[in-house]
């Protein structure tokens, strides 16, 4: 192993023996990770297509931008303009365009390209934010939640609180806050992120509860260690798991969530790209022009399959005990541990 | 010469694991004579469960792999069984108790009901025949066995070719059998527990109706894999009594699987030593208790606590077991043997033979040195 | 012993009070989008073409003018007397256009439980069984599919596509307005209850694309937990003894296995109540299914605000119910558990 040759070299080590001593320890410590991905081919699927759609949507973004700085015009990596009419309407995919273009003569693939950025930048975002606003409200909520103390009065606030949100289901919320809020980008993001953090406060209290009562937190408190070091070594290492995985698998809820709000209306402006307006504004081609509505409907659908590939394997290939406390933490943030006794037995 | 009724030549089964492949058996070979009981006894990891699974094809194949050697059982070759036909095999045929009687028992079904459905399926393949309680275990003739029909037993506990098609016909024709079985194995007042889950009796009491569901069967061949283990010490002296006093009772062989060297000593007739896989003695229980021509075998005896002495520190073993995945070449006690020698570290190890120098031909030892066992100190 | 009648009835009783300050909480919030946050809803009431005093009639009408904390005390009076306002624009009384709508959503999400339960779980039970194999393989495809596509598309695909192709119906839940009255304004059944024989086949087409586009979009929820609960259970003890009783392998996977994965499957499908609501918006939109979600629909993208509390109302407590059912169902399949 080249470490050990690392170590036998000592003073002698140059540059170049070192940098092969840790690619060969990195490469050690994937090789669980590659092994796995390679008994799981739909898993394997899933990250690779994950890392195309996230690197092709980063590089729509941000290419414009940085060409504007640097040369002083934007350089669009998208074929045509995606709001440029032209004359060629309504034409079926060919080479020229290839994913066709609509009556306007705008071009489908380059509008499918640019709504990528938008749209897997609202799933990342929006999940990661309630991931961690959720997050940080169940941790509070289920690991200081002792009876008549601060905490406790705090818990069960934010018990209450997420309660009343969790009864509504999560389109209606967001379709009555987007409403009300009026059309926009802005607004509709709000409206999302206030639907989507409580699922995560009830995840997370659920996890932590599994883990407070553990025998191995029990003895480390036990043998008086403090209080911050049991959560960030026992909890939140075990936290990690269950959200990683549920946040993965949210992605695609969110982007699905979001562009139903545009298909219905009350979303984006109609001129920014979006894939959920593209498939309302396309509705009645189907059956004349249906590449206009499969196009965009195509994208949504293999952006949240690959994400929903990734994180379902993940779920099989992390921790079983993940996927017990995802039971658990289902169950309503009231109810006593009856279910989570029984999820448990 | 009395056809065995179960004769594993030769087994070796692996296991494939992400870290690697155990092999759980090298060239195991066991005969088991009708009426007799056989015990296994070895300590954890080596391979008593595999041995108990493999009989009955319990084994799940993706992972585990049984790579040669033949299992023939009341002359089936049972490996050679289609899937679709092993059903046919257990029950009946082959019968298992299990460990952990929490767990052995459906946690959702009454105990009548799972008695019953026992019953059921013995009567179904006995259709025609009228029921007595302790028949000689008669041959079954398999290709005419039945398997109990998938939708009637789907929805009922047992299946339509019994009298009347009402669920309490069903259920008075099947009492008589369970409540006999159940009195069998020395429960009782057997019908105020009829309607309770298993969570709601004891550990005694399940593991009794686990024995009282197996032998309901009327198997030829019953499989103990560790039936006491679980129990408490008291517990565990009357599920034993029981059991010798069926095996009194009831004509049926047994494999006796135990860590238990106290265990074997008292229930089986024959013993075998398990290894890392390898079985490396095999005889009468008192002689290889008395005698043993194995040094594992002698070290393991030695270092059982003798009651009421204190003679200083035990004498155990040293060093471990090895991993099922690292078993050492030739023979595997080898690296642990005070008997050591060059030519014990040489692949094939020693194979079970009778052991030298005495006449009795039953008595079979997997070493080379196995005169020089009596003499170790 | 924590089960019998009684302590099912105090754990029920329980829940129904937890009920209460759930649904004020709803209202606080929804109070709060439709009053506070819309800017000025009498210019959408009124109509494009109103003039500025009927617009200010419109607001002293509804009381848009005075404080908000008095807007909302009044409101929730009314509601507690049973007046649940009415749709401003046209009139309609909110309470009857819910009563008649909610069981036919009803309707429309059991037949939607029923297709999850009856093509979901035996998929997971194939996937589970034959874990990690292509049989695994096809099934998670298949309902990660199901899971990917947003509900619009799917609903817009099988009613513009599918529908028409294979000759189903697409819209609404009878081909004509039938002639008998239904007293439980669920088609097949109101259709059963007038023994009109024709009336219900055709309400049960009718019934199909509507309950299979919210059921295979879905299915992804009852597999996966199925096939997560079997693999857990298959290993167990008592599967092997199932085996070694001699049963086929059928009994022992559908009879012994999967009775005891139910459980979890069953909680989660309670839970999914709440998506599968989400789902009746768009797909009874498109289908034209009289429906609460179609009247959700139009409520909130019409500034209806009685309606849009009414309709939040009935979706927060039908959520909390199917959380209990399904809490109350996982404590009669599985003995070990006590009502608490």
């Amino acid at each position: 192993m080249a470490s050990a040759t690392d170590s036998e070299l000592g003073v002698d080590a140059t540059p170049w023996t070192l940098l092969r001593g840790k690619a060969s320890h990195l490469r050690e410590i994937l090789r669980p990770f590659i092994r796995v991905l390679r008994a799981n081919p739909l898993t394997l699927i899933g990250f690779i297509l994950v890392v195309i759609i996230s690197t092709t949507a980063l590089l729509v973004a941000i290419v414009p931008v940085i060409s504007q700085v640097v040369l002083g015009h934007p350089v669009l990596l998208t074929p045509y303009d995606p709001n440029g009419i032209s004359t060629d309407y309504s034409q079926a995919p060919s080479l020229k365009h290839l994913l066709g273009t609509d009556k306007l003569g705008l071009d489908i693939f380059s509008r499918v390209l640019a709504a990528l950025p938008l749209d897997l930048a609202i799933g990342v975002g929006i999940a990661g934010f309630a991931l961690l606003l959720g997050g940080g409200l169940g941790l509070v909520a289920g690991y200081w939640d002792k009876p008549r103390t601060l905490g406790g009065v705090i818990s069960a606030v934010i018990l209450r609180v997420t309660d009343v949100f969790l009864a509504f289901p999560s389109l209606v919320l967001a379709l009555a806050i987007a409403a009300s809020l009026g059309r926009g980008t802005g607004p509709s993001i709000l409206a999302v992120l206030l639907t989507w953090w409580p699922y995560y406060v009830r995840l997370t209290r659920g996890e932590v509860l599994a883990v407070k009562h553990r025998p191995y937190v029990v003895a480390a408190r036990a043998a008086g260690v403090s209080e911050v070091r049991i959560l960030f070594r026992h909890v939140l290492r075990n936290l990690i798991e269950p959200l990683l995985v549920y946040y993965t698998l949210d992605i695609g809820t969110v982007i699905i969530t979001f562009s139903t709000i545009s298909f219905v209306g009350i979303g984006v402006p109609l001129d920014v790209s979006e894939w959920g307006t593209m498939v309302e504004a396309y509705e009645q081609l189907l059956l004349t022009h249906p590449w206009t509505v499969l196009a965009p409907g195509a994208a949504i659908f293999i952006t949240v399959l690959a994400f929903s590939l990734f994180g379902d394997g993940l779920r099989d290939i992390l921790d079983p005990r993940s996927r017990r406390t995802l039971v658990q933490a289902v169950a309503a943030t009231t109810l006593p541990g009856q279910v989570a006794g029984a999820a448990e037995a | 010469m009395v056809e065995p009724v179960l004769d594993v030549q030769d087994l070796s089964v692996e296991y494939e694991a992400g870290a690697g492949t155990f092999h759980a058996l090298t060239g195991v070979s066991v005969r088991l004579d009708p009426g007799r009981v056989v015990g296994i006894v070895g300590e954890t990891g080596s391979g008593k469960s595999t041995l108990a699974h493999a009989i009955p094809r319990l084994l799940p194949e993706p992972p585990a792999r049984i790579v040669s050697g033949k299992i023939s059982f009341r002359g089936v070759d049972v490996l050679d069984l289609p899937k679709w036909k092993l059903p046919l095999l257990r029950g009946t045929g082959i019968g298992m108790i299990f460990q952990e009687p929490i767990n052995s028992l459906n946690p959702a079904y009454r105990i009548f009901d799972q008695v019953a459905e026992a019953v059921a399926v013995r009567k179904l393949r006995d259709a025609g025949e009228s029921p007595t309680l302790f028949p000689a275990p008669e041959p079954h003739d398999y290709s005419k066995g039945m398997v109990v029909k998938s939708g009637e037993a789907l929805l009922h506990p047992i299946a339509t070719k019994l009298p009347g098609r009402r669920r309490r016909a069903r259920r008075e024709a099947l009492m008589q059998d369970v409540l006999d079985y159940l009195r069998l194995v020395r429960i009782n007042d057997p019908e105020t527990i009829l309607d309770l889950y298993p969570h709601e009796l004891s550990g005694g009491m399940r593991q009794r109706i686990m024995i009282a569901m197996a032998l309901s069967a009327k198997p030829s061949l019953l499989i103990a894999d560790e039936p006491t283990s679980a129990l408490d010490i008291t517990i565990q002296a009357q599920v034993l009594t029981l059991m010798k006093e069926l095996m009194e009772e009831v004509q049926t062989s047994i494999l006796f699987i135990s860590h238990d060297l106290g265990i074997i000593a008292e229930m089986a007739d024959e013993v075998g030593v398990l290894y890392a896989g390898h079985l490396v003695e095999f005889g009468p229980v008192e002689e290889v208790f008395a005698n043993p021509r194995h040094p594992y075998t002698k070290l393991l005896l030695r270092s059982v606590p003798a009651q009421y002495k204190d003679d200083g520190p035990l004498p155990a073993l040293s060093g471990s077991v090895p991993s099922l995945a690292n078993v050492p070449p030739g023979c595997p006690f080898h690296p642990r043997c005070p008997l050591m020698r060059d030519a014990c570290k040489t692949n094939p190890g020693p194979l079970l033979e009778p052991v030298k120098g005495i006449s009795a031909r039953t008595h079979l030892s997997a070493c080379y040195y196995s005169d020089e066992v009596a003499r170790m100190a | 012993m924590g089960r019998n009648k009684s302590d099912l009835i105090v754990f029920v009783g329980k829940r129904l009070l937890q009920l209460l300050p759930v649904v004020l909480g709803v209202i606080v919030i929804t109070f709060f989008f439709t009053h506070v946050a819309v800017q000025n809803p009498c210019a959408v009431w009124a109509g494009a073409h109103a003039t500025a005093d009927q617009v200010q009639a419109c607001i002293l009408r509804f009381g848009l003018n005075r404080p908000l904390t008095d807007q909302f005390w009044r409101y929730l009076t009314t509601l507690l007397s049973g007046d649940w306002g009415a749709n401003p624009r046209g009139g309609v009384p909110v309470l009857l256009s819910i009563s008649s709508a909610f069981p036919a959503t009803l309707e429309l999400v059991l037949a939607s439980l029923f297709i999850m339960t009856v093509i979901g779980i035996p998929l997971g039970v194939v996937a589970a069984n034959g874990a990690g194999r292509w049989a695994d393989h096809l099934v998670r495809v298949f309902y990660l599919s199901g899971w990917a596509t947003p509900t619009y598309l799917g609903a817009v695909v099988l009613a513009i596509a599918v529908g028409p192709a294979i000759g189903l119906p697409t819209k609404g839940d009878f081909t004509t307005k039938p002639p008998f009255y239904g007293p439980t304004h669920m088609s097949v059944l109101d259709a059963l209850w007038a023994l009109d024989f024709p009336a219900v086949g055709d309400a049960l087409l009718h019934l199909v694309l509507p309950a299979s586009a919210l059921a295979l979009l879905n299915l992804g929820i009852a597999t996966r937990m199925t096939r997560t609960s079997m693999l857990e259970v298959l290993p167990l003890d008592f599967v092997k003894t199932a085996r070694m009783k001699g049963l086929s392998d059928f009994v022992v996977l559908y009879k012994h296995a999967l009775r005891n994965s139910l459980i979890s499957t069953v909680t989660i499908l309670g839970i999914t109540a709440g998506v599968l609501l989400s789902g009746t918006v768009v797909i009874e939109t498109i289908f034209q299914w009289p429906g609460i979600g179609a009247y959700a629909y139009d409520a909130i993208t019409g500034y209806n605000f009685p309606g849009t509390i009414a309709v939040v109302i009935v979706f927060a407590v039908a959520v909390v119910i199917s959380n209990l059912l399904s809490d109350v169902l996982y404590g009669i399949l599985d003995p070990r558990v006590e009502w608490r």
